[in-house]
């Protein structure tokens, strides 16, 4: 009469598990597969055929995925940085208001409704050489009377996208810290003050340790979703022109998509998705850490 | 020299005023307590001296110097407070040195200062854990800890003791009198219990609504209670008050016996006035049930409603004029309900104060 | 007394500093946003002048007016994108917040083995790149016929919605005290009674809010949809979005328009759980 009955918990993870093993983990197999194989979407019987490593092989050979891979690296170091940064000053200058805070703070929520198309939109537009709003203001500054080439020159381009990136996620930044900020006691600051400490250093040795737990909370979400940037560069440049903004995902998605070679743009996707990981795992582990520094853990 | 003075010290914030022109003077290594009901004023009162908060009017100097607009680390003070604030992710070693880190003191000083303070409040053996490790007695300690280590010219207690359980505020109470007897400082003190208040101060500052009502050593504001709420205030039970008014050389209350006009008060009265009669239970007692009065006495009967033996003595609680009246008994007997004694107030022990005023007539 | 003039002076310097930055920050969020819905309402021909016209002379609704025409600004259909946009996403934030609660409920309520191996695992899969996912995903749905269908589309966003939406729920069903459902298991009800009239209703505000926020994911997303949606039939805003740029000359106007369309919805809900979403992110965060 022993009929097995699986735990609860198990039967109530059961449909989370089976629609993300649906949608993502057999997918994630196939291309692990087919990123052994010269599968080309335009000729099916490619992806019976083994190669073994040589997509892998081909990718790290690559000027270009080496460059974009770079790229990447560099554009994700430059712009979590920044906008923790710029989210941390942004939160500490919301935090000292006191009249007025609730309406700045949902100002500061206005570019997390812009979705990344929009915000790549958005910003092609403002950085557009011919009717920008960039370029407007500065011919009628006088400050130049040229239109400035934003979206056309490699370094240019980096930065208006840079801007662009900035522009939507630091409020991300900004709120989770300043979620923070309320739950930093009044207490230990005020110990700090009368204990000779200047503004500077009660921020540095009492705020901070505090925040630094939703400092990193805020950089594992982003970098849950640092890949949404793709969806910025694609409207903004497309990689272009001639690869000077080249991303890792806009690579793949052109050899994926537009070169139909799906085999080695699997390949390249499996090492975009190492980064990926390696990024939130790595932040996770910070989180973990801070809580434990201030006795919050268990 | 510490001396604190404050010459009409306003708070306001916005239209709303807290603290309406105090003036006071502490004198060096003075033991001062501020105390009075919650929202009285006597925690913004300290936060001003402390430089927590910016003063809207009037003067506050520390020894020879204003320091108004002066930021809390250039006033030379320390501060426990209620929450003891201590950093969370320092251990008690870094927590106690801080201050001396944060001024660039040599490392073998604050060393010697960690050690020393260690010392004092028998620290030493949890220098090395963190405060989340520690019971609510030791934490209360290191947040004292953190204040001696940089020998200010002032300390700041601000209601340190509130969130202790009552044996340990007791035995906390008795340790902060032996520091001040040990390194002889200035001592602000803010509570709202009275106890803490008699036990601990030279001089006990009682405020109200944002005004002092009374200053003076605890014998002075217990035997001398400047108005009703002082009187009301300070001492346990509170003080026994009934409304009546002067007719001759009697005081006759409200719906009560007529009781004679005790001899001290006299020449301060005038005939048919308005006045509120003020003594406390240890001076209400029933006729053989206590030592037998001399000099000036009243006796009146009183019905007993309801007794709590206390051990030594006996707490009673009768009517009389219509209210709720305290009394001692020191040689107790059991006692039946609605009993009718016989008893004794003692004049000489008796306060007045005028009804309208509520002040001392004294 | 100089002294005391020196910090007071630095004081009034400082709010003066303070009120300048907060001021230049709140222009730099605002302003993009403000260019693009000014945009919408100018006629084509101001928007491209040289020199820039600042101060507009005419503002009109002609895009609106284009955008909800017979076939749309430019044979772009933009009502037919808004109604596909609509029917995935609301539809997926519905899937996806069942899946959610259930497992939601199981992270706060159960503990088992492998608990925290199994919470990053769910966590990881959002973490894969769109781009990189949507390669297998075209080619397990060209071979379906899942492609270029709501149901497609429907099906990724639960999936790519889940894991967010379980941390979220199982912040909020964590803030529940437990002592409530055991409560209301001595009154007499079962687990599941227990679980729905007392644990769900205090916990709603929050799994409105996770709700909320799967709809946005999936109002907005880009990179999947671009890739698994092919005709008018199934095409989302973003999506649509390009049909404006893919023409040598730009209908900058008719974008703008597009674009405060897509913003109003997500504009409104974003206000309505701003509190409740920050408290669910950092809850589920930092109290571990």
């Amino acid at each position: 009469m022993s009929r097995f009955r699986p735990p609860v918990w198990f039967v109530l993870l059961l449909p989370a598990i089976i629609i993300l093993a649906a949608v993502v983990l057999i997918p994630l197999i196939l291309s692990f597969y087919s990123s052994f194989t010269p599968y080309k979407l335009t000729r099916p019987d490619t992806l019976y055929k083994w190669i073994g490593t040589f997509n892998y092989e081909k990718a790290i050979k690559s000027t270009h995925f080496w460059a974009a891979f770079g790229r990447t690296v560099l554009l994700l170091t430059i712009a979590l940085n920044l906008e923790m940064l710029m989210g941390l000053g942004l939160a500490l200058l919301v935090n000292k208001v006191t009249y007025g805070q609730r309406a700045l703070r949902t100002i500061m929520m206005f570019p997390m409704m812009f979705s990344p198309v929009l915000v790549g939109f958005q910003f092609k537009f403002i950085f557009n050489d011919n009717v920008g709003l960039v370029n407007n203001a500065l011919q009628s500054l006088g400050l130049t009377d040229k239109a400035i080439p934003w979206l056309v020159d490699g370094q240019l381009a980096f930065i208006a996208i840079l801007t662009a990136e900035m522009w939507s996620a630091t409020s991300v930044f900004a709120i989770l810290i300043l979620a923070g900020l309320f739950a930093v006691p009044r207490d230990p600051i005020e110990a700090a003050k009368v204990d000779g400490c200047t503004p500077w250093q009660s921020f540095r040795h009492i705020t901070l340790p505090y925040i630094m737990p939703f400092i990193y909370i805020a950089l594992a979400i982003r970098s849950l979703d640092v890949a949404r940037a793709y969806d910025i560069v694609q409207i903004m440049t497309n990689g272009g022109p001639a690869r000077r903004t080249e991303l890792l995902w806009t690579l793949i998605g052109r050899t994926g998509y537009i070169d139909a070679k799906m085999g080695y743009a699997n390949a390249m996707g499996y090492i975009s998705i190492f980064l990926a990981i390696f990024f939130t795992v790595y932040f996770f582990r910070k989180l973990n850490a801070a809580r434990s520094e201030l006795g919050m853990a268990g | 020299m510490a001396q604190v003075h404050l010459r009409d010290v306003v708070k306001k914030y916005g239209a709303i005023q807290v603290v309406h022109g105090i003036d006071l003077e502490i004198q060096d290594n003075e033991f001062v307590v501020l105390v009075g009901p919650s929202g009285c004023g006597k925690s913004t009162t300290l936060r001003m001296i402390a430089g927590l908060e910016d003063i809207s009017g009037g003067e506050i100097t520390i020894g020879d110097r204003v320091v108004n607009d002066l930021p809390p680390r250039h006033r030379n003070i320390s501060m426990v407070f209620q929450n003891y604030a201590l950093y969370p992710h320092m251990t008690v070693r870094e927590n106690l040195g801080f201050s001396l880190k944060i001024a660039k003191r040599p490392q073998d000083e604050i060393d010697r200062a960690v050690d020393e303070a260690a010392g004092i409040l028998s620290l030493a053996e949890y220098l090395d854990r963190k405060p989340g490790e520690l019971s609510g007695g030791q934490r209360q300690r290191v947040a004292m800890g953190r204040a001696i280590v940089r020998h200010p010219e002032v300390f700041l207690f601000d209601e340190p003791l509130s969130n202790l359980d009552a044996k340990l505020r007791t035995q906390m109470r008795t340790e902060i009198k032996k520091l001040h007897q040990k390194v002889k400082s200035t001592i602000v003190y803010v509570t709202h219990d009275q106890v803490e208040a008699m036990t601990l101060a030279d001089r006990i500052v009682i405020m109200r609504d944002g005004h002092i009502e009374q200053v003076g050593t605890p014998l002075d504001v217990f035997e001398s209670p400047a108005n009703t709420f002082v009187a009301t205030f300070i001492g346990s039970p509170p003080m026994n008050l009934l409304r009546g008014r002067i007719t001759g050389d009697t005081i006759s209350l409200t719906d009560g016996p007529l009781i004679s006009l005790p001899p001290q008060f006299a020449s301060n009265v005038a005939d048919g006035q308005d006045v509120i009669l003020g003594f406390r239970a240890d001076n209400l007692m029933p006729v053989g049930h206590a030592m037998p009065m001399e000099g000036a006495y009243a006796e009146f009967k009183m019905t007993v409603n309801l007794s709590e033996p206390l051990g030594t003595e006996t707490l009673l609680f009768g009517a009389l004029a219509g209210k709720e009246v305290q009394a001692k008994m020191l040689n107790p007997r059991p006692l039946q309900n609605g009993e009718q004694l016989q008893f004794q107030l003692d004049l000489t022990r008796c306060h007045l104060f005028d009804a309208q005023t509520e002040q001392s007539l004294r | 007394m100089n002294e005391n003039l020196q910090h007071r002076i630095r004081k009034y310097l400082l709010k003066a500093l303070h009120f300048v930055a907060l001021f230049i920050a709140m222009a730099i969020i605002c302003v993009p946003g403000l260019w693009v819905v000014l945009n919408s309402f100018r006629p084509t021909v101001e928007i491209m002048a040289k020199p820039p016209v600042w101060i507009p002379n005419e503002l009109n609704l002609d895009n609106y007016r284009a955008m909800f025409g017979a076939v749309g600004e430019g044979g772009v259909p933009v009502l037919q994108y808004f109604t596909n946009s609509l029917i995935v996403s609301v539809t997926s934030t519905l899937i996806a917040i069942l899946v959610g609660m259930a497992g939601g409920y199981a992270f706060a309520r159960y503990s088992f083995k492998g608990k925290a191996g199994i919470f990053i695992g769910l966590m990881l899969t959002r973490a894969v790149p769109g781009v990189s996912l949507s390669l297998p995903l075209f080619i397990v749905m060209a071979k379906t016929g899942l492609i270029d269908t709501h149901l497609g589309l429907i099906l990724v966003y639960v999936a790519l919605n889940v894991p967010f939406t379980i941390w979220l729920i199982d912040g909020f069903f964590r803030q529940v005290p437990i002592d409530l459902a055991e409560a209301a298991e001595i009154d007499g009800c079962t687990r599941w009674q227990a679980f729905w009239k007392v644990e769900f209703p205090v916990a709603r505000a929050g799994v409105a809010s996770a709700g909320i926020f799967a709809f946005l994911t999936s109002w907005n997303e880009y990179a999947l949809a671009s890739q698994l949606t092919r005709s008018t039939f199934s095409k989302t805003m973003p999506v649509g979005l390009r049909d404006f740029t893919s023409e040598f000359t730009i209908n900058w106007g008719g974008m703008c328009a597009l674009a405060v369309l897509m913003i109003i919805p997500a504009l409104i809900l974003t206000f309505i759980v701003q509190k409740h979403l920050i408290a669910g992110l950092t809850f589920g965060g930092v109290k571990g």
